[in-house]
């Protein structure tokens, strides 16, 4: 079930939101964990088995791992089991194809095997589930009792599909006690109405111009089409994700929780790290905290240092996806966070913020070319398409792209900082006396939730991008 | 007691990962898909078809009877009876994308419900095959039959994965 999808909007949350309110507090959990369950049977009417399967391997092994608090070896290697386990299971839903794939195509073998669909979120809860088993065996958490309320972490439906991956540590006092108000309520109806909105006005309209440039072969492609094309790519995937995020958000807010931002206005970065650091935070975070410091992080010897950033970099292309593309992509910003810290970034913090803020750019676009490409050929020929290397500079057909979706950019350029939303916010305290700021603010939202289902009713280019990962 | 509960969590686990594997295996039998090239497919399933039966359709023939377009499909075979007064038909498709199953389907059930209305009065026998028809979905392949041999069609469909 989608969440810009009308059986959402209008039926599921209507009717779950009413029974969590009206249930004693100490149902509550019980309520949302049902609807959750019932929110990804809805679409995986079969890998929801999967999914509890999970949550009760994972329970187990942290109460497991616990109960070796005093013998650090045991502990280790009960850890070290959970882990592989979880790696596993991932690692043959999502790779075991392409790994085939990959042998058949390099060594002289054919050998045909069988295909199971991805379970949709298995990349979230899988790494949500390995956080609360590295934070119990770090200590950072006690193990939990109630096998409800972890699998409540687990399932939560607001961020099982495609995130934010709460960590265990962050989540661990919520799940026993929070704080449900209305104001909460209401600050979470507004960030949901926002997301619902970047989604369906934004993102697949953007996304229905990418596809139209994305189906043009490369060598037809002027540079303009190709640069509108990975323009309409960079904020369909930003206002798709960030939108997703903030529905979640707004969503876990609606029922007491205070899940961490995910999106921290990306494009307005001056370098790849910074990018990185404002992007998808929730998954930077996790590789940082369970990897890339597990590994000896910044503190040891250069070499080190770097090999520990590739490594993170790698297994976060690999993270998104069983391609050649997803793990170049994942090396490409291996190597530039590299180059950053020890060749060019102090150069580069000294040079005026708009060269900073175009060099950020290029990096950040021509990484997502390595992103959408089919294949490593195809993103070499669009970046040559993007230099004129396809149809020439510009032709008809990029002129009436931009012409006819000069709107949709500017909408996006706007809102891809915090300027379109202190603009709403400047206008809403025109308005002196506090009730007519709450009329007004509720009369803007109310008018964006129904532009926002007006695109959703007539637009069937729907899918949430993430949620292939 | 403490140390009671504590191997009732191990072994719990092993348990739970006994039943992850049983899990998967299951999937692998019954739901997986396959890499299998189309021809390899159709060959095994168009061999185990009767040809008093069945006669193989053309493209023409299966836009007109399921509105579905061959041209938009990695492969497509549809076989159906010469006569009137046979409902057998058999359709295997393999789908580009995974976002081609559902019309796909839905293509399926509106010929089963035509097929339904045309023969549920006259002729009961073959009304019954229309609703005891086999339907599998495996990965990108798609399969049908309507049949009183649709078990072995079936069977067929499934070890040529």
């Amino acid at each position: 079930m989608l969440f810009s999808s009308i059986t959402f909007l209008f039926m599921f949350l209507p009717v779950v939101l009413a029974v969590y309110y009206i249930v004693p507090y100490k149902a509550k959990n019980i309520v949302l964990l049902a609807a959750s369950l019932f929110f990804y049977a809805w679409g995986e009417p079969v890998y929801v088995v999967l999914m509890i399967l999970s949550i009760l391997f994972n329970y187990f092994c942290g109460r497991d791992i616990h109960s070796y608090a005093d013998d650090p070896a045991r502990a280790k290697r009960s850890v070290a089991f959970a882990v592989v386990v979880n790696l596993l299971i991932l690692g043959f839903f999502k790779y075991y194809g392409f790994l085939l794939d990959t042998v058949n195509a390099v060594l002289p073998t054919d050998i045909p095997y069988r295909e199971l669909p991805l379970p949709v979120g298995i990349s979230f809860y899988t790494f949500q589930a390995m956080s609360y088993i590295l934070d119990v065996y770090r200590k950072n958490a006690k193990p939990q009792k109630n096998i409800l309320n972890f699998a409540l972490y687990i399932s939560m439906f607001p961020q099982l599909i495609a995130g934010p991956i709460v960590r265990y540590a962050d989540i661990e006092e919520q799940l026993r006690r929070r704080k449900i108000s209305a104001v909460k309520f209401g600050q979470g109806a507004m960030l949901f109405i926002t997301g619902l909105a970047k989604k369906t006005v934004i993102a697949n309209t953007a996304g229905a111009v990418f596809e139209e440039i994305a189906d043009i072969p490369t060598g037809s492609l002027s540079a303009l089409t190709a640069w509108l094309g990975v323009f309409s790519y960079a904020f369909q995937i930003y206002y798709d994700f960030s939108g997703y995020s903030d529905m979640a958000l707004g969503l876990g807010k609606m029922f007491g929780f205070e899940f961490r931002k995910n999106f921290d206005y990306p494009y307005i970065s001056r370098s790849a790290t910074e990018f990185w650091r404002r992007w998808h935070i929730s998954l930077g975070t996790w590789f940082r905290e369970y990897v890339y410091i597990p590994l000896g992080g910044s503190r040891c010897a250069v070499s080190r240092n770097i090999f520990n950033i590739m490594v993170v970099w790698m297994l976060t292309g690999m993270w998104h996806g069983a391609a050649w593309n997803f793990i170049a992509w994942g090396v490409y910003y291996g190597i530039i966070i590299v180059m950053e810290k020890y060749v060019w970034g102090a150069s580069l913090e000294n040079m005026p913020g708009i060269v900073q803020h175009i060099y950020a750019g290029v990096i950040v676009l021509a990484g997502w070319v390595f992103f959408f490409s089919p294949s490593l050929g195809y993103s070499l020929r669009y970046l040559l398409a993007m230099v004129g290397g396809g149809a020439g500079l510009a032709d008809a057909q990029g002129a009436f792209i931009l012409y006819t979706h000069w709107l949709l950019y500017l909408l996006a350029v706007v809102g891809a900082s915090a300027f379109g939303i202190s603009l709403v916010r400047r206008f809403i305290r025109l308005f002196r006396s506090t009730a007519a700021r709450m009329a007004v603010s509720s009369v803007i939202y109310m008018g964006i939730f129904l532009i926002s289902v007006a695109f959703l009713v007539t637009d069937t280019f729907n899918p949430f991008l993430y949620f292939r990962f | 007691m403490k140390s009671g509960k504590i191997s009732a969590a191990r072994v719990m686990k092993y348990i739970v990962l006994g039943l992850i594997v049983i899990f998967i295996v299951l999937m692998m039998l019954f739901m997986s898909g396959s890499s299998r090239p189309f021809e390899e497919v159709k060959d095994a399933v168009e061999g185990s078809l009767d040809p008093e039966e069945l006669t193989a359709q053309d493209s023409a023939r299966l836009k007109r009877d399921l509105g579905l377009n061959a041209a938009d499909y990695s492969g497509v075979v549809y076989y159906s009876a010469e006569s009137n007064i046979s409902a057998s038909e058999v359709l295997l498709v393999k789908v580009r994308r995974d976002d081609q199953i559902q019309p796909v389907l839905d293509a399926v059930e509106q010929r089963r419900e035509s097929r339904m209305n045309d023969f549920e009065d006259y002729l009961p026998e073959q009304a019954g095959l229309i609703a005891g028809a086999r339907q599998s979905v495996r990965g990108t392949y798609i399969f049908y039959a309507v049949s009183p041999k649709a078990d072995d069609y079936l069977a067929a469909f499934g070890s040529s994965l």
